[in-house]
C-alpha cells in the first residue's frame, strides 16, 4: 500500500511540470492580451483559449486511447446549447425556442454555472453513447463517432421548438474578459493531466500501446476507454459552453464538420499522444489561421489590395495536416511532454510504439 | 556462380538487432537448412531475402541481380518464391484460386494460360489431395493440406529458389514426412534450390544437405547436416555451451 | 398496391445509392485498410467537373451539355482519374502508415478538395440541368416511378454483376481478392502492389462518378457538400456490414436505404425530419448487440 502511494506521488511530482508549464504559457498569453488592450487581439486570445479547451478535451480521449473520434464536436454542441437554454433572457427564449419546459424557460444563471451544467449534460450523453461505442474496434468506433455527430447535428438542426433548428440562437451574454476563458483552459489542462496520471489514464495508455499485454494483465479496456470518453465529453461540453459565451450565438453547424476538422488538425499537428502537443498545436495553427485570415481579408501592397480567395484557410490547414501526417505522424511533440528540468528529469516518458501510437 | 549471395546483412527492428552481419551463398540445386533456437533471426533473414523487410545493412544478390530492399513482387518475379511460416492460405479463395494467384506474373508471355494449366496439373500430380478438393475453400483445409497448398502455390510461380519458413510447425510428424517427401521429389525433378528454416535440426539431419545454425542473429555453424549431427557441435552451438 | 410499390422502389433506389457508396469504401479498405473519408468530396468533384469554374449562382455548364453517352463516361473517368491521382500523390506515401493515420489524412484531403471547389465555385449551390429526361415518371403496375429511380436500381445491379464477374473471373480480380485478404503474401506471389491498389481506386472513383450523376440529376443542383449525406450512410453501412466485406457493405447499404424509406413512410409527419437521426440511433442499437457487424464472418474481434 505504502509503496503504491509512493509511486503515485512520484508520478505526480515528476509530471506536474507539464500542467504548470502549460498553464504558465496560457497565463502569459492572457497577460499579453490584457497589456495590449486591443479588442480584436483580446478576441483572438479568447478564441485561442476556447480552442485549447476543445483540443485538450479531444486529447483526453484520442490521445490516451489511440482511437480517433470525429464526433466530439457533438459534445461541444450539447454544451453550447445548454448555455443558450440557461443564460438567454426568458423573453428572447420564448420567441426563439418556444418548446422549452417552463422551468428551463425561466432560468437565467451566471456563465460559470451554465458552463458547468453544459459539462455535466455533455458528460451524461458521453456516458450513454460511450457505453455502446467503446465496444467497437478502433476504426469502427471512429466511424460510429461520426454517426453520433451526425445524429446530434440532425436532431439539433430539426427540433425547432427546442433549438430553433438551423436558425441562429442569439442573445447569449457575451463575455469579453479574457480571464474566464483562461480559467477554463487551465481547468481543461489540469483535468487532462490528472486523468493521464490516474490509474485509468495509465491503464488506457498501456492498452493503447500494447493491447494484448494489457488485456492479459486484467485491464478492463472498454471501461478505461469509457471513463476517458466521458471526461473528454464533459470538457468539450465546457468548451462549447464557453465558446457560446465568446460569440453570443449558436447554430448546430457551428459545432459540426468545421470544428471537427480544425480541432483534429490542431491535435494532430501538435502531437496526438501528448497534452503539451495539444496546447502547442493550438498555438501554432491558430497563428497560421490568423495569417491566412488576414491574407484572405486583403493586404495592401503598394496601391493595390492583394487578397487570397475564401477557402484558402481550410486548404492550408488541410495541406499542413497531411504533410505532418506524412513526415512526422507523431506530431511536433510526438509522445513527449513539456517538463521542468528536475534532476530526475525523465518525467512521464513513454517510448513511442510506432509512428503515432494510435490504435487501428 | 552462386544463385543467392547474402553479404554482411544486418536486420534491425528499432533498437533490436535481429540479424548481425550474416553472409553466406547458395549454389543452384542446393538444399540449405537454417536451424536454431527461437529468436535467432532465421525468419527475419528469410523475410529480408524475400523483400518483405529491408536489411539495415548489407547486400543480397539473387540470380545476378541486386535485390537488397527490393519489393517482394519484384523478387518473386526474378524467381525467388517464399513460403512464410504459418500456412498463410487465402482462406476465402478456393484451392485452385490460391494456386492461380501466382501465375499472373507470367501473363505477358505467350501462351501463358496453357503453361499455367500445365503447372497446375504438375502441382496436382505432386499433391493429389489438393486436386480432389480443388474447389473447396482453402480456409477449411487441415494443417497438412494447407502446408501442401502453400508449397504448391509457391511452385506455381515457376521459381528457381523456394524459401520455406518452418514447414513442420504445428504438423504431426507423419504429415511432415509426407510434405518433405514431396518436396524432395520435386527438387530432384525440377532442379529446385531449397532454403528451409527449421527449428528442429533433426529434420535437417534426416533429409540431408547443408545446414547452418543461427543463434543470436549470427551464423555459428555451417556444414553438412549429417556430419554435424554426428558430432557434438550442434548441441553446443544450439545452447551456447562453452560461451560466457 | 401502388403506394407499396412506390415505397419499394424508393427503398431500392436509395439503398442502391448507399450500396454503391459503401462499395466504393469497401474496395479501398479491402486492399489498403484505408477508410477513405475523401470519397464524398470526390463525388462532389465529379458533379462540378461538368461546370466551368465561376462563382455565379447559375452554373455555366461546360461538359454537362454533352449527350448522355459521352457525359456518363466523362464523369466516370473524372471520378476514376481524381481517385487515382489522390492515390499516387497522397495515399501512396501512407502505405506503411497505420490505418488511423490514413483515415485522418483522407479526412483532411476531403476538406482540401471541398474547399478547393469552394474557392473555384463559391459555397452557394448552383442549379444545373443534368439529364433532365430522367426525372420523368414512368408507370409500373399503377405506380408512378421516376425514371431515374429505375435507372439507379438497374445501374447498381449492373455494377454489382460486373464487379462480381470481374472479381471472380479475371486475373486482376483474383489478385485483388488475394491482396485484400493478405497483401504481403500476395506480393510474395508476384502480385504488383501498385497495380492492385490503383485498380481499386479507379473502380472506387468510377463508382463515385456514378453516384454523382444520379445525385446531380436527382437534385438538379451542384453543391460542394453533395456527397456527404450519401457517404455518411455508406460509412455506416461499411461498419455494420463488417469492415472489409464487400457483400456485407452492399447488403448493409440496401438495408439502411430500406430502413430510411420505411421510416419516412411510417413515422408521423412531425417526426419525419428526424428520419436520419432515427436511422443512426437504430444503427447504434445494432452495434450494441453485434459490434462486429451483421455480416462479418469473424467473431467479435477487438482489432480490425
Amino acid at each position: 500500500m505504502a509503496k503504491r502511494n509512493h509511486s503515485r506521488l512520484s508520478i505526480l511530482t515528476r509530471s506536474v511540470g507539464t500542467p504548470l508549464l502549460l498553464s504558465a504559457l496560457l497565463v502569459a498569453f492572457a497577460l499579453l492580451a490584457w497589456a495590449v488592450g486591443s479588442r480584436p487581439f483580446n478576441q483572438t486570445v479568447i478564441d485561442i483559449f476556447v480552442q485549447v479547451m476543445l483540443v485538450t478535451g479531444l486529447y483526453i480521449f484520442v490521445g490516451n486511447s489511440g482511437i480517433i473520434s470525429f464526433g466530439h464536436a457533438a459534445f461541444a454542441c450539447l454544451g453550447g446549447y445548454v448555455v443558450a437554454w440557461t443564460t438567454i433572457k426568458p423573453v428572447m427564449k420564448k420567441s426563439a425556442m418556444s418548446g422549452l419546459p417552463d422551468w428551463l424557460m425561466a432560468m437565467e444563471i451566471p456563465y460559470w454555472a451554465a458552463a458547468a451544467s453544459g459539462a455535466v449534460w455533455a458528460g451524461f450523453w458521453a456516458l450513454l453513447f460511450g457505453a455502446v461505442l467503446m465496444r467497437l474496434s478502433g476504426i469502427a468506433a471512429s466511424i460510429a463517432t461520426f454517426a453520433m455527430l451526425a445524429m446530434i447535428n440532425a436532431i439539433y438542426s430539426n427540433w425547432a421548438s427546442v433549438t430553433a433548428a438551423t436558425s441562429s440562437v442569439v442573445g447569449i451574454p457575451i463575455l469579453r474578459s479574457v480571464w474566464p476563458y483562461l480559467a477554463g483552459a487551465i481547468i481543461a489542462v489540469l483535468v487532462a493531466w490528472l486523468h493521464s496520471i490516474s490509474r485509468h489514464g495509465l491503464t488506457l495508455r498501456a492498452a493503447r500501446d500494447e493491447p494484448t499485454a494489457a488485456a492479459a494483465s486484467g485491464v478492463d479496456i472498454p471501461r478505461a476507454r469509457l471513463i476517458a470518453f466521458v471526461i473528454s465529453g464533459a470538457v468539450m461540453g465546457m468548451a462549447g459552453a464557453l465558446y457560446a459565451h465568446s460569440i453570443g450565438v449558436v447554430t448546430p453547424n457551428t459545432f459540426y464538420l468545421g470544428m471537427t476538422f480544425i480541432t483534429l488538425s490542431m491535435l494532430v499537428v501538435g502531437g496526438m499522444g501528448s497534452l503539451s502537443g495539444a496546447v502547442i498545436g493550438v498555438l501554432i495553427l491558430s497563428s497560421l489561421i490568423q495569417i491566412l485570415r488576414w491574407l484572405e481579408a486583403g493586404v495592401q501592397i503598394g496601391s493595390s489590395t492583394f487578397a487570397l480567395p475564401g477557402g484558402v484557410q481550410e486548404i492550408g490547414l488541410g495541406v499542413v495536416m497531411i504533410l505532418i501526417l506524412m513526415f512526422r505522424p507523431a506530431g511536433i511533440m510526438g509522445n513527449r511532454e513539456l517538463t521542468l528540468p528536475w534532476p530526475r528529469a525523465r518525467a512521464g516518458q513513454e517510448k513511442a510504439p510506432d509512428a503515432t501510437g494510435v490504435e487501428t | 556462380m552462386s544463385l543467392l549471395a547474402v553479404s554482411n546483412v544486418s536486420i534491425r527492428y528499432g533498437r533490436l538487432t535481429a540479424v548481425r552481419n550474416v553472409s553466406f551463398t547458395m549454389a543452384e540445386s542446393e538444399t540449405l537448412f537454417i536451424t536454431g533456437p527461437n529468436g535467432a533471426g532465421k525468419s527475419s533473414l528469410l523475410r529480408a531475402i524475400a523483400g518483405v523487410t529491408p536489411p539495415a545493412q548489407g547486400r543480397i544478390d539473387f540470380a545476378d541481380h541486386d535485390v537488397t530492399g527490393q519489393s517482394p513482387e519484384r523478387i518473386a518475379r526474378l524467381g525467388l518464391s517464399m513460403v512464410p511460416e504459418g500456412r498463410d492460405v487465402f482462406g476465402s479463395l478456393t484451392i485452385e484460386e490460391n494456386l492461380m494467384v501466382g501465375t499472373g506474373m507470367h501473363a505477358r508471355e505467350s501462351n501463358w494460360r496453357a503453361r499455367a494449366a500445365s503447372e497446375l496439373e504438375a502441382v496436382y500430380a505432386t499433391f493429389p489431395i489438393l486436386k480432389d478438393r480443388r474447389h473447396a475453400q482453402a480456409g477449411l483445409l487441415s494443417g497438412g493440406q494447407q502446408q501442401m497448398l502453400v508449397i504448391g502455390r509457391a511452385l506455381m510461380t515457376h521459381p528457381r529458389l523456394v524459401a520455406i519458413d518452418e514447414p513442420s510447425l504445428g504438423l504431426a510428424p507423419n504429415i511432415t514426412d509426407q510434405v518433405y517427401e514431396r518436396l524432395i521429389a520435386l527438387q530432384a525433378m525440377r532442379k529446385l534450390t531449397l532454403l528451409i528454416v527449421e527449428q528442429s535440426s533433426t529434420r535437417a539431419m534426416m533429409v540431408g544437405g547443408r545446414m547452418m545454425l543461427m543463434r543470436g542473429g549470427e551464423i555459428v555453424l555451417d556444414g553438412d547436416a549429417r556430419e554435424l549431427g554426428r558430432s557434438e557441435a550442434i548441441e553446443a552451438a544450439y545452447f551456447g555451451y562453452g560461451e560466457h | 398496391m401502388p403506394g407499396l410499390l412506390q415505397v419499394v422502389f424508393d427503398a431500392l433506389s436509395l439503398g442502391s445509392l448507399y450500396a454503391m457508396g459503401a462499395l466504393g469504401i469497401a474496395l479501398i479498405f479491402g486492399v489498403m485498410r484505408l477508410v477513405n473519408f475523401a470519397h464524398g468530396d470526390v463525388i462532389a468533384f465529379c458533379v462540378f467537373a461538368l461546370l466551368w469554374p465561376s462563382t455565379d449562382a447559375v452554373a455555366i455548364v461546360f461538359a454537362g451539355n454533352l449527350p448522355w453517352f459521352l457525359l456518363v463516361p466523362f464523369v466516370l473517368a473524372m471520378g476514376a482519374g481524381l481517385s487515382v491521382l489522390l492515390e499516387m500523390v497522397v495515399f501512396r506515401r501512407f502505405r506503411r502508415a497505420n490505418p488511423a493515420t490514413m483515415m485522418i489524412a483522407s479526412f483532411a484531403l476531403g476538406f482540401v478538395i471541398r474547399y478547393g471547389l469552394l474557392t473555384l465555385f463559391s459555397s452557394r449551390p448552383k442549379s444545373i440541368s443534368l439529364l433532365p429526361a430522367l426525372s420523368q415518371p414512368i408507370e409500373i403496375f399503377g405506380a408512378r416511378i421516376p425514371l431515374l429511380q429505375l435507372i439507379t436500381i438497374l445501374v447498381t445491379v449492373g455494377v454489382l454483376f460486373g464487379l462480381t464477374v470481374f472479381l471472380r473471373r479475371t486475373r486482376f480480380g483474383l489478385e485483388m481478392r488475394a491482396a485484400a485478404e493478405n497483401f504481403t503474401m500476395a506480393r510474395m506471389l508476384g502480385v504488383r502492389a501498385n497495380r492492385v491498389i490503383t485498380i481499386a481506386f479507379a473502380l472506387s472513383g468510377a463508382l463515385a462518378g456514378a453516384i454523382a450523376i444520379i445525385l446531380g440529376s436527382q437534385t438538379g443542383t451542384a453543391n460542394i457538400a453533395m456527397g456527404a449525406n450519401v457517404m455518411l450512410m455508406a460509412f455506416i453501412a461499411t461498419v455494420i456490414g463488417g469492415m472489409g466485406s464487400l457483400t456485407g457493405a452492399v447488403a448493409a447499404g440496401f438495408l439502411l436505404g430500406s430502413l430510411a424509406t420505411v421510416l419516412q413512410a411510417v413515422l408521423p409527419p412531425d417526426a419525419r425530419v428526424f428520419r436520419d437521426a432515427f436511422v443512426y440511433g437504430l444503427v447504434i442499437l445494432v452495434l450494441i448487440f453485434r459490434p462486429q457487424g451483421l455480416f462479418s464472418a469473424q467473431g467479435a474481434k477487438e482489432r480490425v
